[in-house]
């Protein structure tokens, strides 16, 4: 093989991940649904200031606890708030922690997954012990923890949940860096004097990347769900802020009389959560049907 | 041990004719909405105590041919598409899947090439011997163990009785297709078909394998189809070659007149490929060019691309299998001199 | 196999170890004084102090950690700053319950999830397998409260079928299992929908291997095939997910705790955390150290029953 054929190999990688990502959509029919749905949710959420019909903080007294009608589609909760306004806003805090949550552990995870493996030895054995640690967390309970000690912000609860999830992000990188270190290219990119940093992130990140990616969609779904659960808990974001979870904490308290409370922004998490699953499962099946998703 | 043996030889009828019959089969795959035979016009008589070679290189159709005759062909992927299969009177393409099922590993049985994956990894060496002397001669536990016992032993696994509660990952390669033998003789088959058996094992061991399966396949008064890809194993074990290309039998002849005459190009070529001692490995010949993928077969002769005999008749259209005396060549450049 | 028992509890050794320091950062170092974290920004100066000196976190930090790991270790798990009772008293009050819930959840899991998995892998991309793949999909993106919720609505408040507070007393085998049937379901869906998943994955790869091949050459029956040769083989994986499955139960048996008002652990948390009760979290924080570690260790051991490589190995 002839060096500058070796060294040309991590591109080909590059354009092949996202080629490979862009097959599975071709082929997987749930995956167009999923990601179909998530944009529309994306959709709504930046729209809410527009096109939601109330202001969500704004009380209307004589229209408390509402059932849906022509002018509260959603109904109203107890203090005569618009649960459709709510819920268009409430979005904007899921998807923002949620995405914040998981985009952060993506990026610390991965680097140092694919860190560790490129160095190796016992530093990397001690890191995965870590990892594995961590990882025998279920992501619900160290986010409860985390934030029962340092009390519910939107920081907090992003540092949580992001907390959760760097280890599986490092596991998954590290997995095909261990494989690439030891091909024929990297070698020859040494020999040429590139430096470990530029090796890592020109020639190896691309190759892990759409696993990554993969991972990422499944995470960022299982982060709205710790999110909506915290909230649900108590320990979400603090009223009257309408998180999703939060409502459906709100409306359980009168749920045996005005069930829509709790019914409409639970659909609305089970929705989204559903979207990104279909999402990330039909392109976990095509880029590596072995590629097992974490918790 | 003898006994048993010798009651097994016995048992073996002894009514004229072959004991199999290959006729015409052809066994497609699909693939692209289309089907492609895999397998095509492959004849072939297996004589009573016959050993007859299949070789080829790898990929020109010697496993589906064995797994055709075992109705194993994998579906939905694949199918046989024509031709017969008669075995003692029966055609094997006609019958449903249970009376397929009764045959297999009781009248005809198998062995694979990978002795490390075809065992069941979570089950007991001695139940998975034993398992078809349940579902074919209706024993008990106790005397379907008793008869596995001695069947392990047959096989020559060494303190057979302390191994018999061991699990596959226990024993080395050779040790498991000894494994693999004890099973498919379990029931006194009168077809063997063995598929590369020794093909993954080490030098040596791959030498008292195929000891082992010649001296039982003579005790037993089996016949035996021996697939291989090694022309040297060829000349220690089969009474007969048919030599594959491409899914087709290209040759088929004695061993001695094969190795004494091989007519058909492809024979040649392997014929100057076999590694021996008295040679240096660089000198070894090798055959230019590829196997057809079977979605893009020449319309002719399908070694013509990589024949060094080619003519122009060749491309042109499919040679038959043509001969006298049972030597029969599919080449039309060689057929008539 | 007593070897393999014995050298798997040696191992979990090191993980309780491990688990339990990540427990004393959360709780001791991440929010750096506990004591501002309970009392809030208003406390005074001596209040402080006090708090700090009962909680001992005015020593220094190794020797907090060092009496924090010994008394974790020896069952010392501390009081509640509410009601005085040790924690340990607490969680053994409620354990039967979580206990009941988790046992039901894991049986109702493994009986839907196993035989559904099979079927629709035996019918690799018919209708019936495309709709088992997307129903169970669904059901793991129920978030447990949420799954809660609509149980508790259809049939508690709407059909009356079930109580809607699952309370009830232990001593009573018919109210026990009567409260124990809608939160169990609501966990155990769940739960079948991961296997369901693995189930069928695994199964489809199993199905595959040379050894199936190999029984169906001795002419061994379908069934067979499926029941003794490929089953048993294809939970290995199965195992590992139930495993990993485990540890969301404890998080999803939190939410379906306060869902159906049942008493468990889960329930004693979010009390605590109501009560900002900071020495009874400190003492659940360590009792679910535990659970991990034990879920773990029955993960592992499940293996060597299993998979005979793993117990030779
Ligand atoms: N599962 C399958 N799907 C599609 N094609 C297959 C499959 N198995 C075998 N084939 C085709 O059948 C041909 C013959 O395979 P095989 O009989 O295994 O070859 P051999 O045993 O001679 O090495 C292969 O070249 C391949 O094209
Ligand atoms: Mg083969």
């Amino acid at each position: 093989m002839s060096r500058g054929a070796a060294i040309a190999a991590p591109r080909r990688g590059f354009v092949h991940a996202l080629r490979e990502l862009r097959r599975a959509f071709n082929t997987n029919i749930t995956s167009w649904i999923g990601l179909g749905v998530f944009l529309a949710i994306v959709l709504f959420a930046v729209l809410a200031p527009v096109i939601a019909p109330f202001d969500p903080y704004e009380q209307h007294i004589i229209d408390r606890l509402k059932g849906p009608d022509a002018t509260y589609w959603f109904g109203t909760d107890a203090f005569g708030r618009d649960i459709l306004s709510r819920l268009l806003h409430g979005a904007r805090y899921s998807l923002v922690i949620g995405s914040v949550a998981t985009v952060s552990a993506m990026i610390i995870g991965s680097a140092i997954g694919i860190v560790s493996g490129y160095v190796g030895g016992r530093v990397d054995l001690a890191v995965m012990q870590v990892m594995d640690v961590l990882m025998s967390f279920p992501s619900l309970i160290m986010g409860l923890m985390i934030v029962a000690v340092l009390g519910p912000s939107m920081g907090n609860l992003i540092f949580a949940i992001a907390l959760t999830a760097i280890a599986p992000f490092a596991r998954i990188a590290r997995a095909p860096t261990i494989v690439i270190k030891q091909r024929d290219f990297i070698e020859a990119c040494r020999a040429l004097g590139f430096s470990d940093l530029r090796i890592m992130v020109v020639h190896i990140l691309p190759n892990v990347m759409a696993e990554i990616l993969v991972l990422g969609t499944l995470w960022l779904a299982t982060s709205i769900r710790v999110e909506a659960s915290l909230s649900f808990i108590g320990l979400g974001l603090k009223p009257p802020i309408p998180s999703w979870g939060g409502m459906v904490r709100e409306g359980f308290e009168v749920i045996l009389d005005s069930a829509w409370l709790s019914i409409f922004p639970s659909l609305a998490i089970l929705l989204i959560i559903f979207a990104l699953n279909m999402l990330g499962d039909g392109l976990r099946d095509a880029v590596d049907p072995k590629l097992r998703g974490g918790e | 041990m003898t006994t048993a043996v010798k009651a097994g030889a016995a048992s073996t009828s002894d009514t004229p004719g072959p004991i199999l019959r290959v006729e015409s089969l052809t066994t497609s795959f699909r693939s692209g909405g289309a089907w492609h035979p895999a397998v095509r016009d492959v004849s072939f008589d297996l004589a009573r105590h016959e050993t007859l070679a299949l070789v080829g290189e790898s990929g020109c159709g010697k496993s589906m041919t064995a797994l055709s005759i075992m109705g194993l062909v994998p579906k939905p992927a694949g199918r046989i598409a024509g031709g017969h299969i008669w075995f003692e009177g029966e055609d094997l393409t006609q019958l449903d899947d249970e009376a397929m099922r009764r045959i297999r590993g009781d009248r005809i049985s198998m062995i694979f090439q990978e002795p490390m994956t075809s065992l069941n990894p979570v089950l007991t060496v001695g139940f998975q011997v034993a398992e078809a002397l349940f579902y074919h001669r209706g024993m008990s536990g106790r005397e379907a163990d008793r008869m596995a016992l001695d069947l392990l032993e047959q096989v020559k696994i060494p303190s057979a009785r302390r191994r018999f509660a061991d699990y596959p990952h226990q024993f080395s390669g050779g040790m498991r297709q000894r494994v693999m033998i004890a099973i498919a003789l379990a029931c006194r088959p009168q077809v063997l078909l063995a598929d590369e058996p020794t093909t993954a094992l080490d030098v040596t061991i791959q030498a008292e394998v195929l000891a082992l399966l010649a001296e039982l396949k003579t005790a037993y008064g089996m016949s035996m189809v021996f697939i291989t890809h090694n022309l040297g194993v060829v000349a220690a074990i089969a009474d007969r070659v048919a030599v594959m290309y491409a899914g087709e039998i290209v040759e088929i002849a004695t061993v001695r007149e094969l190795f004494r005459r091989p007519t058909h190009p492809y024979t040649e070529l392997l014929m100057r490929s076999i590694p021996r001692v008295d040679r240096n490995i660089a000198e070894l010949e090798t055959i230019q060019g590829q196997v057809p993928s079977i979605s893009a077969m020449p319309p002719g002769c399908r070694f013509a691309p990589r024949c060094p005999l080619r003519e122009p008749r060749c491309e042109a259209a499919p040679p038959p299998l043509a001969g006298r005396s049972g030597h029969h060549v599919r080449c039309v450049v060689r057929a008539g001199a | 196999m007593i070897r393999y028992v014995v050298k798997r509890l040696l191992f979990a050794i090191p993980t309780l170890l491990a688990v339990l320091t990540i427990v004393f950062v959360i709780v001791r170092i991440v929010p750096g004084d506990p004591a501002q974290t309970i009392l809030g920004d208003q406390a005074s100066q001596e209040a402080l102090e006090n708090l700090r000196r009962r909680l001992g976190v005015d020593k220094p930090i190794a020797v907090q950690y060092i009496d924090f790991m010994q008394g974790a270790l020896l069952g010392n798990w501390g009081e509640s700053m509410v009601t005085g009772r040790p924690v340990l008293t607490e969680v053994w009050a409620v354990l039967p319950h979580t206990v009941d819930l988790t046992v039901a959840a894991i049986l109702l899991g493994a009986l839907i999830g196993v035989p559904l998995g099979t079927w629709s892998a035996l019918h690799r991309n018919a209708p019936i397998d495309y709709a088992t793949r997307i129903v169970s999909l669904l059901g793991l993106s129920f978030p447990a409260f949420v799954s809660g919720i609509l149980l508790l609505l259809a049939f508690a408040i709407e059909l009356r079928w079930f109580p809607v507070i699952s309370a009830g007393k232990l001593d009573n085998p018919v109210d026990r299992v009567r409260n124990l049937v809608l939160p169990a379901i609501n966990l155990g869906i769940i739960m079948a929908a991961y296997v369901t998943r693995v189930t069928r994955s695994s199964m489809l790869e199993v199905l595959g291997e040379d050894y199936i091949r190999t029984a169906r050459a001795k002419g061994v029956p379908n069934r067979a095939v499926v029941w003794r040769h490929s089953l048993r083989n294809a939970l290995i994986p199965v195992v590992t997910v139930v495993g990993l499955y485990l540890g969301i139960l404890i998080g999803n048996s939190v939410l379906t705790e306060i869902v159906f008002n049942r008493p468990g652990l889960g329930k004693l948390i979010v009390s605590a955390l109501n009560q900002r009760d900071y020495t009874m979290l400190q003492g659940l924080m360590v009792v679910y150290a535990f659970l991990i570690v034990v879920v773990n260790l029955v993960t592992d051991l499940t293996y060597g029953f299993i998979d005979p490589r793993v117990k030779h190995g």
